[in-house]
């Protein structure tokens, strides 16, 4: 029932940690509270390093925000001339 | 400035919806001017603008070229809209859910119309991340800049893609970015943990990223 990196007091396998992940990020604090997710990270470092990965390009996300692109000068020419054609009677 | 800061800023975790809409100096002025038909404030309202409604389009779509046509196509709805809008939310606000419509509208019409969502988002099993039961601790904490994970998110299949930039980068929870998609809460959170686990993936191995939508 338990991966080899496991102790007796840690049940989950990587297998069975990984498959609840998606539930967990979803519910921030989870593995917190939960102490067989918690006794699994204590002694997996492969499970506790893949968490530690998947939260750190969580945060690093949040500086994809600020937007730094800007569109070609086209795009503001095509909707000049597209708003001047709507105007123009039929 | 833009994107100037706000009492309302922080630097804790809140959704994306608080984040993304400031007030900015000169817009209310503009929106009625634009809906009395001021072609001047179309042009104020698309300066304001532009940078916040191109970078989304790009981050969703990858691809200058669509990026800067579904921009087009953003604004001119806007405009042809504006009378519409009864400031009931910040006007960024509804811009940026217009924009996404648009987008998703796009992406409908590309390929994935008359079939839901949920099934063709899903990316085939040689792109879908690889299970990590083992492999060597290669820690990514601190080695990833704003320049490579652009180019990361340009290349994730277009569902994870998607979900990534809703939820990870514009603060969408899971039920809306459901509603969006026409798919499952459960597919959602599934759909952003692969996308995550491909992102691990390719920021373990940078070098092998191309120049994509980061440019």
């Amino acid at each position: 029932m338990t991966d080899s990196n496991n102790n007796k007091d840690n049940v989950l396998t990587c297998a069975e940690f990984q498959e609840q992940l998606p539930q967990i990020f979803a519910a921030e604090g989870e593995i917190g509270h939960n102490p067989e997710l918690r006794g699994h990270l204590a002694t997996c470092t492969n499970c506790s390093s893949l968490v530690r990965d998947l939260e750190y390009i969580a945060e690093q996300a949040r500086m994809l925000l600020e937007p730094t692109h800007d569109p070609s000068p086209d795009v503001w020419s095509n909707i000049q001339s597209k708003l001047t054609k709507d105007e123009k009677p039929n | 400035m833009l994107q100037g800061q706000t009492m309302n800023d922080t630097t804790t975790k809140q959704p994306g919806v608080f984040r993304r809409n400031p007030p900015i100096a000169g817009e209310a002025e503009a929106i009625l001017a634009a809906q009395a038909g001021d072609e001047t404030a179309f042009s104020k309202l698309y300066t304001l603008h532009k940078r916040r409604v191109y970078t989304l389009c790009l981050r969703m779509l990858g691809n200058v070229s669509e990026a800067e046509d579904m921009t087009q196509e953003a604004f001119l709805h806007l405009f042809r809209k504006i009378g519409s809008f009864r400031g009931e939310s910040a006007f960024s606000t509804w811009l940026h859910r217009l924009t996404v419509n648009l987008v998703l509208m796009h992406l409908r019409k590309k390929g994935l119309q008359l079939v839901s969502l949920e099934e063709t988002i899903n990316p085939s099993d040689e792109e879908a991340p690889k299970r990590d039961f083992g492999s060597k601790d290669q820690r990514l904490t601190g080695s990833v800049d704003r320049v490579t994970l652009e180019r990361a998110v340009a290349e994730l299949p277009p569902g994870y893609r998607l979900v990534f930039v809703l939820h990870d980068v514009e603060g969408y929870e899971h039920n809306e970015i459901a509603t969006m998609l026409e798919c499952s809460t459960g597919n959602s959170k599934s759909q952003l943990h692969k996308a995550r686990l491909k992102l691990r993936d390719m920021l373990r191995n940078p070098e092998a990223l191309g120049e994509g939508a980061a440019q």
